[in-house]
């Protein structure tokens, strides 16, 4: 599916299931996730993670509604259990096999965002790696000068932001070395195809989540 | 013929002390362009000038215009990794040509040409910050190629490159000046232009001359020597480093080393093509990546030494100069060097003999990021040698530095390693000038590190 519909669609459905509750939406949510992330072959490792992990934060959730408040409310507790569940895994549809680079393409050439936006997130995105490393780089760097920089020494983070600036001045220079110019249209090499079945499936599950939640909710 | 000319410019950071002082100067259109000049005299700024890159980023034209004859210009930047939006090859290569507003057709033509022209064939989908310094410049020329701009401005294009790499590309941006584009250059190394390039410009005191033809041929005549060299081979000396069964992998295998012995207390130079692993050989010996079988200082497993004893013996000198600053001026830097050190082996008055030796001594007050390519590096070295280690890792010393200043570091190190019989491990791509000084020599091919003589 085009990466800009699944966004949206995660995001409509997210904010739906957090206004109003239903347990049952939620689980069907979460089974048509699943079985969406099984049809683009999810690694079994990465799925199992995307439910273990949520687990710790839902079952806190669930626990606290079900033995821990005066008037014990199961559905209630449910409800907002799968619902951490909800948000993680429509999300990891979303990420599972778009790239940061098609996200951004998709972003400008299906959502008409300003170029700037979309590359301006996307060169966010490429520069984390390199702050962790840098990070690293400067530990290194002051023990061979003999200062041990801890995780919590703001002489670390003053260099990491000092390294982050330069960054992001020599990228703003460097954007428009390689002829990019703020405002200008932009060709199109790679395409990110919005077909019509697109905005169907989505129609369709918008649709199907819909009746369940204000008809059977 | 038309001209690109530069009309009575003065240009500065700082108005009252201009950088470019009623600068005029007039370069030829489709030629190759060479221009020379000691570390900080403003070749970048008038590149980044030319590039229309400044003011907008940074500086102030003071007075005066520039004139491009209706180029269009694009630039390679004098750090290469700097330059990159995307995270590979390809998606640079495609974001350029989309700004412009090139189409699919016109982009596989193009792809292809700056492919082979500066065979990235193997880099194409690799990401860019894992690739090696040289590998990194020949990227971004690709970007440049593919771009196909009237006028290309490389500023010190070549610094990290292997010498055949270099050749190379030199005689490849020759053909591209044939085909009637304009070249403009800076570079410190002189070799390998003399056939090609059409003029060189010179900064000398604050103006740009135009060498004539008798200038350029004796400039050629003195970088061309070429010393004969010779090297030792190790015969059971001492070793600082022993290397068994070793691995070490970035992206692919890199090294593969059966045995090897580092031997203490003498500068090695190490020598091997772009991207064949040499910097990553470095990040192993200081525990930043991490190695299978055996590497051990003086007998000990290198992985099972704490990191903040280890590197108080072993230090780096890293290939970009700002990755080893701390601080914010050139005095605070100095005195960190100076206040944790352990050894401390040097008093005041020579230290700031140093700095005098390299240019520095009244730079002290000056933010330690707006000095100038060439000074980062030399005031970098001067840090590390100050920290005083058993052991000095040292990336590309020379690279970036004029004729002048390559003298005063390698007379700063050898003054350094003679007083304290440091070991030295150097990589570098100017075997002429490190040869003479080094007693052994490594070089690195074929995942494999061998002493050689020559």
């Amino acid at each position: 599916m085009n990466p800009s519909i699944e966004f949206l669609l995660a995001f409509i459905i997210s904010l739906e299931l957090s206004l109003k509750n239903s347990f049952y939406t939620n689980l069907i949510v979460i089974v048509l996730a699943i079985g969406y992330l099984l049809v683009r072959k999810i690694k079994l490792k990465k799925l199992l993670l995307l439910l273990l992990v949520p687990f710790l934060a839902a079952f806190t959730v669930f626990a606290t509604l079900f033995w821990f408040t005066k008037k014990s409310d199961p559905y209630y507790a449910w409800s907002l259990a799968t619902r951490v569940y909800v948000y993680t895994l429509t999300i990891a549809c979303v990420a599972h096999d778009t790239t940061a680079v098609d996200f951004a393409r998709s972003l400008e050439q299906n959502l008409h965002l300003p170029s700037k936006f979309a590359y301006g997130v996307l060169a966010a995105l490429n520069i984390i790696p390199q702050m962790a490393s840098a990070v690293k780089q400067i530990r290194v760097a002051g023990m061979m000068r003999g200062m041990y920089l801890s995780f919590w020494s703001p002489q670390l983070y003053f260099k990491a932001i000092l390294v982050a600036l330069t960054s992001a001045e020599n990228l703003a220079q460097g954007m428009e070395s390689h002829g990019y110019v703020e405002g200008q249209q932009r060709s199109v090499i790679v395409p990110i195809a919005l077909n019509f079945s697109d905005w169907l499936w989505a129609g369709i599950i918008l649709l199907v989540i819909n009746i369940n939640l204000f008809a059977l909710g | 013929m038309k001209f690109i000319t530069i009309n009575n410019l003065t240009f500065g950071y700082d108005t009252k002390k201009p950088l470019l002082n009623q600068l005029n100067l007039t370069i030829p259109t489709k030629s190759f362009s060479l221009l020379i000049g000691p570390t900080g005299c403003g070749k970048s700024t008038l590149m980044k000038i030319l590039a229309q890159l400044y003011p907008k980023y940074g500086g102030q034209i003071i007075n005066g215009q520039v004139d491009l004859a209706g180029h269009r210009q694009a630039m390679m930047f004098q750090n290469a990794g700097q330059q990159f939006t995307m995270a590979t090859p390809r998606e640079e290569i495609i974001f350029a040509l989309e700004n412009l507003q090139i189409g699919p057709e016109e982009y596989q033509v193009r792809l292809k040409e700056a492919v082979a022209f500066s065979q990235i064939e193997r880099l194409l989908d690799q990401k860019i910050s894992t690739m090696s310094g040289g590998e990194k410049q020949r990227v971004a020329l690709a970007v440049l190629v593919a771009m196909d701009v009237d006028l290309l401005i490389l500023d010190e294009p070549f610094a990290s490159c292997d010498p055949e790499t270099r050749k190379f590309l030199i005689a490849k941006l020759a053909e591209l000046r044939n085909h009637g584009k304009t070249i403009i250059i800076s570079d410190h190394v002189l070799s390998d232009y003399q056939e090609i390039c059409d003029q060189i410009f010179a900064f000398k005191q604050e103006r740009v001359v135009r060498l004539n033809d008798d200038e350029m041929e004796q400039l050629f005549a003195t970088a061309e020597q070429t010393p004969d060299l010779h090297f030792s081979l190790p015969d059971k000396q001492a070793s600082v480093f022993t290397l068994k069964q070793t691995q070490i992998k970035q992206n692919r295998l890199l090294l593969n080393q059966e045995q090897l012995d580092i031997v203490k207390g003498k500068p090695t130079l190490i020598t091997g093509a772009n991207g064949i692993g040499k910097s990553s050989f470095f990040q192993g010996l200081t525990q930043l990546i991490t190695y299978e079988g055996s590497i051990k200082y003086e007998g000990r497993e290198i992985r099972k030494i704490p990191a903040r004893k280890y590197l108080t013996h072993v230090g780096q000198i890293f290939q970009s100069a700002s990755d080893q600053f701390l601080t914010v001026t050139v005095a605070d830097e100095l005195q960190l060097s100076q206040q944790h050190n352990p050894h401390l082996r040097y008093s005041e008055d020579q230290v700031a003999e140093l700095l005098k030796m390299l240019d520095l001594y009244d730079r002290q007050d000056q933010v330690v990021y707006s000095l100038s390519g060439g000074q980062k590096k030399k005031l970098q070295i001067l840090l590390m040698l100050l920290s005083s280690q058993e052991v000095l890792l040292i990336d590309e010393p020379l690279s970036g530095l004029d004729h002048e200043s390559v003298h005063q570091v390698i007379e700063l190190m050898q003054r350094c390693q003679s007083e304290l019989k440091q070991t030295m491990l150097i990589i570098s791509h100017q075997i002429a000038e490190l040869g003479q000084w080094c007693d052994y020599h490594l070089v690195f091919e074929n995942q494999h590190l061998s002493y050689v003589e020559r």
